[in-house]
């Protein structure tokens, strides 16, 4: 080999390294951390589209729209979330030590804003958000996002059970405005139902959490094992029947007849008192009782309800009462709220060819040309001023 | 058109669950299912079952891409996956045991080796004990570690023990039993109660037929 080749061959070698080192360094340039996406094209439009149509709805109902930190005091989220949730939040120390996090939840920031700055307004409160929320570990396989939009409805300081059907009524009518109330399920439950059977059976924090987890994943054969040291035979066959409780009214009466106990009794009361009004309605296909939904105890303390749509094959949203919420930011008084995953829908109403959002498209623009920058950008902004879609055509202009 | 779509674990337990649904009144042709299709609909063309490997049933039901799933309740237990488990069927039972060689004790401070299919598992049983471990995460023949010296104890399913015999290995502890169980998304429990409900009914009825 002479030199020639030689330096040929080294020269060659070289410039393989730095092409793979260019390589490696625009893999992790292009990659997308996990749980993260961009949105673009249709897309893009029909979420903007929904946002737009959700919270004009929101504000038809006369909810003003409030803006929140997107990072705030881990502390803030975990007294607002409870631990498990909020310990999925990205966290992140501040200049004093002090433990932040990028808001993983609406929510405690809305209660907070309600207790402190909003304080003094007269009750009940109405506010709506639309915000990413960001969680470092998602919340299950089927959701992985991990930054996700939610659009939502807090109603504050206004009277415990009465005004739950108000935000019943909100959801319902953005099914309908999305057209998605055919095939949709709103699921309903009252936390209290399922505390009063665990109050009845003396159960400890832990033995509440594991009955809590059978019932949720309707796991009666489970749940009948589990209750047998705490209860009768008979007594625990009923409490286990508690997991095949849903459908419409009729199952409220099967309700009443196996619970007993008194704040059982008046979690089903509730329930009844929201029924009729739902059934006055005619939403009742709409709308579902289950009982065995108790996946979030130690955050509502009374109506809970999931929105459920077909096509989707997890939850779209969510919501209930939480009135323990707003007395640790020292202000206690009853609340009540629910979320859309404003991406879930914008995913969902895109499979759904001709859905009524997709009839908005933009109007027809005018190519604006011209031989020089002064004349090309005084017919374009006179077109603007008309209101006109334009697009500038640089391709004539004179260099 | 296919109104509801079942997963099912293929291997061990496949020719005992397509048993259980057809002594439950789901007609699958024996043709359909003797080839090597993964997707076989029922003679109604209302049901579909699809075959996946265990571990994806949980995943394939937590998307709703299938609506209910039969599958091993170790797997569950180690996909943590977010599912309704309204009925636990007496097919594919066994144990999840913790397994060592012969006469070797386990009783010892430092770190235990263990070999494993199932790591959340085994860091939970472990961490409940306060026992530091050093988790071998393995994809089969599981049995071989502690023989060749990879690890000091295994956690594996067990049907008849056989294998670990074989193997030169004895149960130290059994960590909890395992049969199948159907398991229902939870948007499907709701949007398709009817089906669903008809399905759990019509399998619950066959169970306790069986048991008699």
């Amino acid at each position: 080999m002479d030199h020639a080749q030689d330096a040929r061959a080294t020269a060659k070698l070289t410039h393989n390294r730095i092409q793979n080192d260019l390589v490696d360094m625009s893999e992790t340039l292009s990659r997308i951390p996990a749980g993260m996406r961009y949105y673009g094209g249709r897309e893009a439009q029909v979420r903007r589209a929904v946002e737009a149509t959700v919270i004009s709805i929101f504000a038809g109902w006369s909810y003003e729209e409030i803006a929140t930190p997107t990072i705030d005091y881990y502390s803030l989220f975990e007294h607002g979330m409870g631990h498990s949730q909020a310990h999925r939040a990205f966290r992140f120390s501040d200049t004093d030590g002090r433990m932040l996090a990028i808001r993983p939840d609406v929510t405690s920031l809305v209660a907070r804003a309600a207790a402190t700055i909003f304080a003094e307004r007269p009750r009940p409160l109405r506010l709506c958000y639309v915000a990413p929320v960001f969680r470092r570990e998602p919340q299950s396989h089927a959701e992985w996002r991990r930054e996700s939009n939610q659009i939502g409805c807090e109603l504050i300081g206004s009277n415990n059970g009465v005004s739950d059907m108000e935000l019943l009524a909100i959801v319902y009518e953005v099914l309908q405005r999305l057209g998605l109330n055919r095939g949709c399920s709103i699921t309903l439950n009252d936390v209290e139902v399922f505390n009063g059977i665990a109050e009845q059976l003396k159960l400890d924090s832990a033995a509440r959490d594991e009955m809590r987890e059978l019932v949720d994943t309707r796991n009666t054969a489970d749940l009948e094992r589990f209750l047998a040291p705490y209860a009768p035979a008979e007594a625990c066959r009923d409490f286990a029947r508690l997991t095949q409780l849903s459908g419409k009214r009729e199952s409220l009466n099967d309700a009443r007849r196996l619970l007993r106990n008194a704040r059982s009794q008046a979690g089903l009361d509730r329930l009844e008192g929201l029924w009729s009004v739902i059934e006055s309605q005619q939403l009742s296909d709409c709308f579902e009782i289950d009982l065995g939904d108790v996946s979030r105890l130690d955050y509502y303390t009374g109506l809970t309800f999931r929105i459920y749509v077909e096509g989707a094959g997890v939850r779209i949203g969510s919501g209930g009462r939480y009135d323990g919420l707003t007395a640790s930011f020292g202000k206690a008084e009853p609340a009540v709220g629910f979320v859309f995953e404003l991406d879930a829908l914008t995913e969902l109403l895109i499979e759904r060819a001709g859905s009524i959002l997709a009839a908005e498209s933009a109007p027809d623009a005018t190519r604006v040309t011209g031989r020089d920058l002064s004349a090309l950008f005084t017919v374009a902004r006179e077109k603007r001023a008309l209101g006109e879609r334009v697009i500038l055509d640089f391709s004539g202009v004179a260099p | 058109m296919t109104s509801l779509t079942i997963a099912v674990a293929k291997g061990r337990l496949q020719t005992e669950a397509v048993e259980l649904l057809s002594k439950a009144g789901f007609d699958f042709s024996n043709e359909s299912l003797s080839s090597r299709r993964l997707a076989v609909d029922d003679e109604s063309g209302s049901y579909r079952l699809i075959f996946v490997k265990p571990a994806d049933v949980p995943v394939y039901v937590e998307h709703g891409i299938a609506d209910c799933g039969i599958v091993g309740r170790d797997v569950l237990l180690e996909s943590r996956a977010d599912l309704l488990q309204p009925l636990t069927l007496d097919i594919g039972a066994c144990r999840i045991v913790v397994a060592a060689r012969n006469g070797a004790s386990l009783d010892r401070f430092g770190m235990l080796r263990v070999a494993t299919k199932y790591p959340r598992i085994a860091a939970k049983h472990f961490g409940a004990r306060g026992v530091a471990v050093d988790l071998i995460t393995l994809s089969g023949s599981v049995e071989l570690a502690p023989a060749l010296g990879l690890s000091d104890c295994i956690i594996d399913l067990v049907e008849t023990g056989r294998t670990l015999q074989e193997n030169g290995l004895s149960i130290v502890e059994v960590i909890d039993e395992s049969s199948a169980r159907l398991v229902v998304n939870r948007a499907s429990y709701q949007l398709k109660a009817k089906i669903v409900s008809g399905l759990i009914k019509a399998l619950n009825e066959t169970l306790q037929r069986n048991q008699r």
